[in-house]
């Protein structure tokens, strides 16, 4: 993976699935991304549930809106989870505003 | 001060704020938000005080700085007044939490036996609710132990509660609090009620407790800082009133809507009460455009904020493309639910190119070049943004179209109401549309991001690529967007590249930009300040002659004061320093009938016609791009412009201001003071000065 910006530091993802947690380490420096599966102290922690980052990982579900609605917690550096966030992939469906707008050229009119 | 909905009273301390009526009582309303809201909730729907079972009646309400309020009342009618012998004053405050001191007063001779009643509810509506009148989904309880009364309300892991208590023993059931009190003759009983507001995260604490500024500040804190932060910025000595009033209740006004972020603790700015205290891209550009000179402190977290939430990935709840800044941010439970798309929200088509624009304007002030080196990647994001996805047609102009026609948002431009773009005629347009403004901001920031490419990224030939582009750009925008006939620029494109051929105030945002062909710009400024778009106070959002001007719709007609002042900025950078000067000073005199606090946006009723700014009837004040408004007005009165590590102050006061005194303005050259004065001012007078007023 690589990593656009200056972004250092590790992010530890906490999952947690049936009454165990599982722990990634994510170190980030600049252009380059390694994930190990340890835990270890970290400069920002991401704790949620297994299947909801199952959910984020194939775009189902958004983070932020997860951690609004408390079922993710991010602690410590939140800029590096922000950073994380931007592997998270399209959202299943999503459209290029491109193939959209060649569309509405011949679709109907949606003037209020 | 004047109320912007005449009888309610708002206080607020960052994104925590109480709306109540002129009594100080909260009930239930859908119309317009009443009640105790932080972070998008409403934790107290109903504060409602009784004396015997009977409502008070308001003497008189003091609201002493934007954080503090007293009430003083009495029981009964107005018309009963004369007989009361027991008065009640309220004094409240917001610091993190919502505080309120009870205070009985027996002004009789003989001891006053009363029962003093709160009536206290909370609905934890979230703001999208009220706004939409929609029920609630999870299940709210009311517990009374403990001597305290706590509401709570759980949906799934989403958990918020307020916890109020009283200082004085209270009979507490589950709808509020009863005190039976005696009181001696000429005697004061008190009690100190708090409601404690609590946003509930991992292991059953709320958030704030571990963010750095954290959620509570006493109320000698609020007041250091704030002291702190005033003094901080520019102090002016001026001949007009009206002028100074705006400056100071704009610093003060901006001061207030400054709020803890729930992600990085650091203070961002709001963009405005009641239904925005949150972070919007736009609004926070231009507010940090406009108060950049005079407070530089609140534009770097903004900055860094918005490059961190940058846009990541397609999808079409969110509009969100890659490289896109946000539009709006929001930390509700309609959000949370994902029913409600602002986690964060990008439906905008400018706040991207503005993004490049204030990095390069806060660099050409501060000399930061360590955070526009930091944020390379981001600014590169958002200006390759402006050529794929933003030039949605292919056309190499930015059109807009939602992906969410359900919550999404139909106009994606500043002037965003579903009515807000029309044609002459009033008819409305087929989407995706291209309004000119955001094309002058995308020739902008190519050719800021060209400055930043050359002198900070050391990347020669992209500075050249984008100059090159945005020449194009220029030129291309000049052939496409211009009505020969009408002698203006069309306000948008339809999606068949057809001109939408209204005149409208977005106009004058190209001057800012600067991609205005030098011989048009003439016929611009006459039309700015001509009789159907210039009402006398400002320019309207549309002309009169148009098919949809009604001076009392809200994009249609009114004028915006944050609107004049970019416009009056645009003016200035083609020479019209006259004009410029002439909306400046109907601005701020329009600032002088509001009490120094400029609305949302006021009617569009000529000058002559009413003699006083009509309010609009629904804006929100304090809105942070008004505030801003007055400074950005004197900067373009002293013409302060950063060139070369310097700054150049090039006065044009327009008659009637008098003298104009900026002192300390801060920035890459340590600080500087810049003089200005009318040129029918006179010597003899005292100055009046921002400092050490109340």
């Amino acid at each position: 993976m690589v990593l656009r910006g200056p972004v250092q530091g590790t992010l530890r993802i906490d999952l947690d699935v049936d009454h165990r947690t599982e722990h990634w380490l994510v170190t980030m420096t600049p252009g380059a991304v390694a994930v190990t599966r340890e835990s270890a102290e970290a400069d920002a922690v991401w704790k949620c549930e297994l299947d909801l980052f199952a959910d984020l990982v194939s775009g189902r579900s958004q983070s932020i809106a997860a951690v609004l609605r408390n079922e993710a917690t991010v602690s410590g550096e939140v800029s590096l989870f922000l950073a994380f966030r931007r592997f998270f992939p399209e959202a299943p469906g999503a459209r290029d505003p491109r193939t959209v707008g060649r569309e509405a050229l011949d679709g109907e009119c949606d003037r209020p | 001060m004047r109320s912007t909905v005449t009888d309610l009273i708002s206080i607020l301390d960052g994104n925590t704020f109480v709306v109540s009526d002129g009594r100080g009582d909260i009930e239930e309303s859908f119309d317009y938000p009443m009640g105790l809201f932080s972070f998008d909730t409403r934790f107290l729907s109903t504060w409602v005080l009784t004396l015997d079972g009977q409502r008070l009646g308001a003497l008189s309400v003091n609201e002493e700085n934007s954080y503090a309020t007293t009430y003083f009342l009495v029981a009964g009618e107005p018309s009963h007044y004369v007989d009361a012998k027991i008065s009640v004053q309220r004094q409240r405050v917001i610091n993190g939490s919502f505080e309120e001191t009870l205070s009985v007063r027996n002004h009789g001779t003989e001891a006053a036996e009363v029962t003093v009643r709160v009536e206290m509810a909370a609905d934890f509506a979230d703001l999208f609710e009220i706004k939409n009148a929609q029920r609630k989904q999870g299940t709210a309880t009311a517990d009374t132990s403990g001597g305290a009364l706590r509401f709570v309300y759980r949906r799934e892991k989403f958990h918020r509660e307020v916890i109020i208590t009283s200082s004085a023993e209270a009979r507490v059931d589950a709808r509020g609090m009863t005190f039976a009190i005696r009181i001696e003759p000429h005697g004061e009983w008190q009690t100190r009620l708090r409601a404690k507001a609590r946003i509930i995260g991992a292991n059953g604490r709320d958030f704030r407790e571990s963010v750095p500024l954290g959620p509570d500040r006493p109320v000698p804190e609020i007041r250091d800082e704030r002291r702190q932060f005033l003094e901080s910025a520019p102090t002016l000595r001026c001949d007009s009133e009206a002028l100074l009033l705006a400056y100071q209740r704009g610093i003060r006004d901006l001061a207030a809507l400054r709020y803890e972020s729930i992600t990085l603790g650091m203070r961002l700015v709001a963009a405005g009460l009641p239904w925005f205290m949150t972070l919007f891209g736009r609004d926070s550009i231009f507010t940090c455009l406009q108060a950049l000179p005079f407070i530089p402190g609140v534009v770097k977290p903004t900055i860094v904020m918005l490059a961190g939430l940058q846009g990541s990935r397609l999808d079409d709840f969110r509009d969100e493309e890659p490289g896109k800044i946000l539009h709006e941010l929001r930390y509700g439970e309609l959000v949370g639910f994902e029913e409600q798309p602002h986690s964060p929200y990008y439906g905008s088509a400018d706040s991207t190119p503005l993004f490049v624009v204030l990095l390069d304007e806060y660099e050409r002030w501060t000399g930061d070049v360590d955070l526009v080196r930091r944020l390379e990647f981001p600014t590169r994001a958002a200006l390759d943004w402006i050529d794929n996805y933003g030039n949605m047609l292919g056309t190499g102009y930015i059109y807009y179209k939602t992906r969410n026609p359900k919550t999404g948002l139909l106009n994606q431009c500043w002037k965003d109401s579903p009515d807000a773009i029309s044609y002459h005629d009033g008819r409305l347009p087929c989407y995706p549309l291209a309004t000119c403004e955001l094309q002058g901001y995308a020739y902008d920031a190519k050719m800021r991001g060209a400055r930043l490419a050359r002198e900070v990224w050391d990347d020669p030939a992209y500075a050249e690529r984008l100059e090159r582009e945005a020449a194009e750009l220029k030129q291309r925008f000049n052939r496409d967007f211009w009505i020969a006939d009408r002698e203006c620029y069309a306000t948008a494109l339809d999606r068949d590249g057809g001109h939408v051929d209204s005149l409208s105030s977005n106009m004058g945002h190209l001057l800012w930009s600067r991609i205005v062909d030098e011989v048009r710009a003439p016929a611009v400024a006459r039309h700015l300040l001509g009789p159907a778009l210039f009402s006398g106070w400002g320019v309207r959002t549309l002309a009169t002659t148009e098919g949809r001007y009604n001076p009392i719709g809200y994009h249609v007609g009114t004028v915006w004061p944050f609107d004049n002042s970019i416009i009056a900025w645009g003016l200035a950078r083609y020479g019209f320093r006259h004009e410029a000067g002439q909306i400046a000073a109907g601005i701020i005199d329009a600032a002088r009938d509001f009490g120094g606090r400029l609305p949302e946006a006021f009617a569009g009723f000529p000058r002559d016609q009413t003699n006083y700014p009509v309010e609009y009837p629904t804006a929100c004040s304090p809105q942070a791009w008004s505030a801003g408004a007055p400074l950005l007005l004197l900067r373009v009165l002293l013409g302060l412009r950063p060139h070369d590590g310097h700054l150049i102050i090039d006065p044009h006061v327009p008659e009637g201001l008098g003298r104009i005194e900026l002192l300390d303005i801060p920035g890459r050259w340590g600080t500087i003071d810049a003089l200005g004065r009318a040129r029918d001012s006179v010597e003899t007078g005292r100055l009046l000065s921002s400092r050490g007023l109340p």
